[in-house]
């Protein structure tokens, strides 16, 4: 038995190794930027991860969704802040984040939703019509949010063949087949 | 007096002179669309208020960029994006420009005109109009299918008299079915596209197409010349109503519009009716399309040939004209129904873009005496052509040139016109134009004017 320790040893040392990054740019066309599209791997068959315990944050600051596009995996509770002297009020008109509504509550006071499956869904204030924000809630932990040169890396995703989708908030969203073994590369031109 | 005529005439082209190169202070800002989109005037203009192809695309799509660019300037949101799902539990959500979109125009005039008086004798005028007109512009785009134009005018005229009139008010309901452009609709006071591309508007010229606007058939014998005013008896230059356009596959343009007429509307409730359709062979499609085309980075120039035909049905029913006959009984004329058709073609060759239109018109005439009896009814027609070329010499520098020639009704006591106009045009800045225009009757020499004009938007 003893034998097999050093052979297991190596194993679990070499597993990072059996994973790779994706990175790549998405340029997405009639907008300002390429900021807040949404790159994600894909629905695996058969596959399912567990909720993470920490919530996810999403502020309302200077009258707007801080961060503009939140990207969380599916089953995680996300806390609603209210950093600002006004009332506000989250509610999203989606079926797929059940259409819920948090009611309206002051400064420094935080309310919660889990969101339970995949889901893109909009945040609104009815308190202020003109504030917008999103929740992509996605099917598996490997994600990233576009800044606005585009850029994007997902780490630690295991080898193998995925799809690879971009959702935007207002542009056609668009996948690709992939096939990651290390540092794989993916770019994605989007538009309307 | 031809000497002293002579003398001012130099001294007026002196002065203009002057204008052009005097140190004009910078301009700090630039009009409306131009802050909207943080860009240059020539962008859309080759010389302001000459459109470009861009320039015309951008009008065409009310006032939105090709492509669906969002502008630079980031509006204000009456409602976020995802109200759309709400609606109509929720209002619609749209937004409007972020700061008020103001422009203004101010035009100088050094005014030096030559014309034949009652005695035969020529009669000039030198006049600085500083100001002679001053524009308040607002336009902008609210949401995804609203976008709005409106001008306000304030001229000052040589007889010490102003006049201010809302020349544009409008509302453009932009791509209202899908994501194409074929159903758009303008209501309001606009200049109908029906003159597209030769109206006042968006003409490099300073002065307009008399011959187009002006020429007045209402007369005893079937027309009285030119009008004093853009009277919109011969074509009208703005019309109230409502104007459906749209653009298909890229090249065809259409416009139908129904507006007010001649006859007050206290008098009768008919309408006027007008319609244009045309195609753009090569060159940037009309909704800024590029595909398959290779364009020169100059862009007011291209290789294309826009053409199509124009109509307008009106009725002045019930629109009395005083008149008065050779032995001084009076009646009064109505316009009962009068019919315009022509054709409209706009070629592009680089730096040089010719373009003309050919129109005739038909108006039946009734006149009736001082106690109403109806004392004539007759047809009248008239023909009108011009034709005008613009050049761009330098990007600072250009030229126009055209002629234009109206034949009236052979009964008509009045003459045929043939108008020879020239101008160079100088910008100084993009949003700064100095221009020297010569006008010429080539049926009377003593007719004619010298304009020096500087223009300024921001």
């Amino acid at each position: 038995m003893k034998r097999f320790i050093p052979l297991v040893v190596f194993t679990l040392a070499a597993m990072p190794l059996l994973a790779g990054d994706i990175h790549g740019k998405v340029v997405a066309h009639g907008v300002r930027n390429s900021a807040d599209a949404v790159v994600y791997v894909a629905a695996i068959a058969g596959k399912t991860f567990p909720a993470p315990a920490a919530h996810a944050k999403v502020d309302q600051k200077n009258m707007q969704f801080v961060p503009h596009v939140l990207a969380i995996l599916e089953g995680t509770t996300v806390d609603f802040h209210n950093s600002d002297a006004l009332l506000h009020n989250v509610f999203s008109p989606d079926a797929c984040a059940d259409r819920f509504n948090l009611g309206t509550w002051p400064q420094g006071q935080v309310k919660s939703f889990t969101f339970k499956k995949e889901c893109f869904a909009s945040l609104l204030c009815k308190v202020h019509p003109e504030m917008e924000g999103f929740v992509a809630v996605l099917p598996t932990p490997w994600f990233a949010v576009t800044p606005a040169d585009g850029s994007y890396e997902i780490r630690d995703v295991p080898n193998g063949a995925y799809t690879l989708k971009v959702w935007h908030p207002t542009l056609k969203a668009a996948q690709k087949s992939v096939t990651v073994s290390g540092p794989t590369e993916a770019n994605f031109e989007i538009a309307k | 007096m031809r000497t002293l005529g002579r003398k001012v005439a130099w001294l007026s082209i002196l002065t203009g002179s002057m204008l052009v190169f005097l140190n004009v202070p910078s301009a700090s800002a630039i009009p409306a669309f131009a802050r909207i989109h943080k860009t240059s005037c020539q962008t859309c203009h080759t010389g302001f208020p000459k459109l470009n192809p861009f320039g015309e695309a951008f009008r065409l799509l009310g006032y939105r960029m090709p492509g669906e660019m969002q502008p630079e300037t980031k509006p204000q949101s009456l409602g976020a994006e995802a109200y759309k799902k709400m609606w109509p539990k929720a209002i619609y959500p749209s937004d409007i420009p972020a700061y008020a979109p103001l422009a203004m125009n101010i035009k100088m005039a050094s005014v030096y005109d030559s014309s034949v008086g009652d005695a035969g004798h020529e009669v000039t005028h030198n006049d600085f109009q500083f100001p002679q007109e001053v524009n308040l512009f607002a336009g902008g785009t609210m949401g995804d299918h609203i976008s709005f134009f409106s001008e306000l005018t304030h001229a000052e005229n040589s007889d010490g008299s102003s006049d201010t009139e809302i020349e544009h008010a409008q509302l453009h309901f932009n791509s209202l079915f899908g994501h194409g452009h074929w159903i758009n609709f303008k209501i309001g006071k606009i200049a109908p596209d029906l003159e597209d591309g030769f109206q006042e508007m968006w003409l490099s010229t300073d002065n307009g197409i008399d011959t187009m606007f002006t020429f007045n058939p209402i007369g005893l014998h079937g027309g009285t010349g030119l009008s004093e005013e853009m009277a919109g008896i011969s074509l009208p230059s703005m019309v109230k109503g409502v104007e459906m356009y749209g653009i298909g596959a890229h090249r065809f343009f259409y416009t139908v519009g129904v507006v007010n007429g001649l006859t007050p509307a206290n008098v009768s409730s008919t309408k006027d009716f007008y319609a244009r359709a045309d195609y753009k062979f090569g060159g940037m499609g009309l909704d800024g399309d590029t595909t398959g085309v290779t364009l020169p980075p100059e862009n007011w120039r291209e290789r294309s040939l826009r053409i199509g035909v124009l109509g307008y049905h009106g009725s002045g029913k019930g629109a009395d004209f005083p008149m008065e006959d050779e032995n001084g009984a009076t009646f009064n004329v109505q316009d009962r129904n009068f019919d315009r058709a022509g054709i409209y073609a706009s070629w592009y060759y680089d730096d040089l873009n010719v373009f003309g239109v050919a129109m005739s018109g038909r108006d039946r005439l009734d006149t009736f005496t001082a106690d109403g009896v109806l004392a004539n009814s007759d047809s009248h027609r008239f023909t009108t052509w011009f034709l005008q070329s613009d050049y761009v010499i330098l990007p600072p520098l250009q030229a126009s040139l055209r002629y234009e020639s109206l034949t009236p009704p052979r009964s008509a006591e009045v003459r045929s016109l043939r108008t020879l106009n020239a101008s160079l045009s100088y910008f100084i800045y993009a949003n700064v134009k100095a221009m020297v225009e010569y006008r010429r009757d080539l049926r009377e020499s003593k007719n004619y004017s010298l304009n020096t004009i500087l223009r300024f938007a921001f």
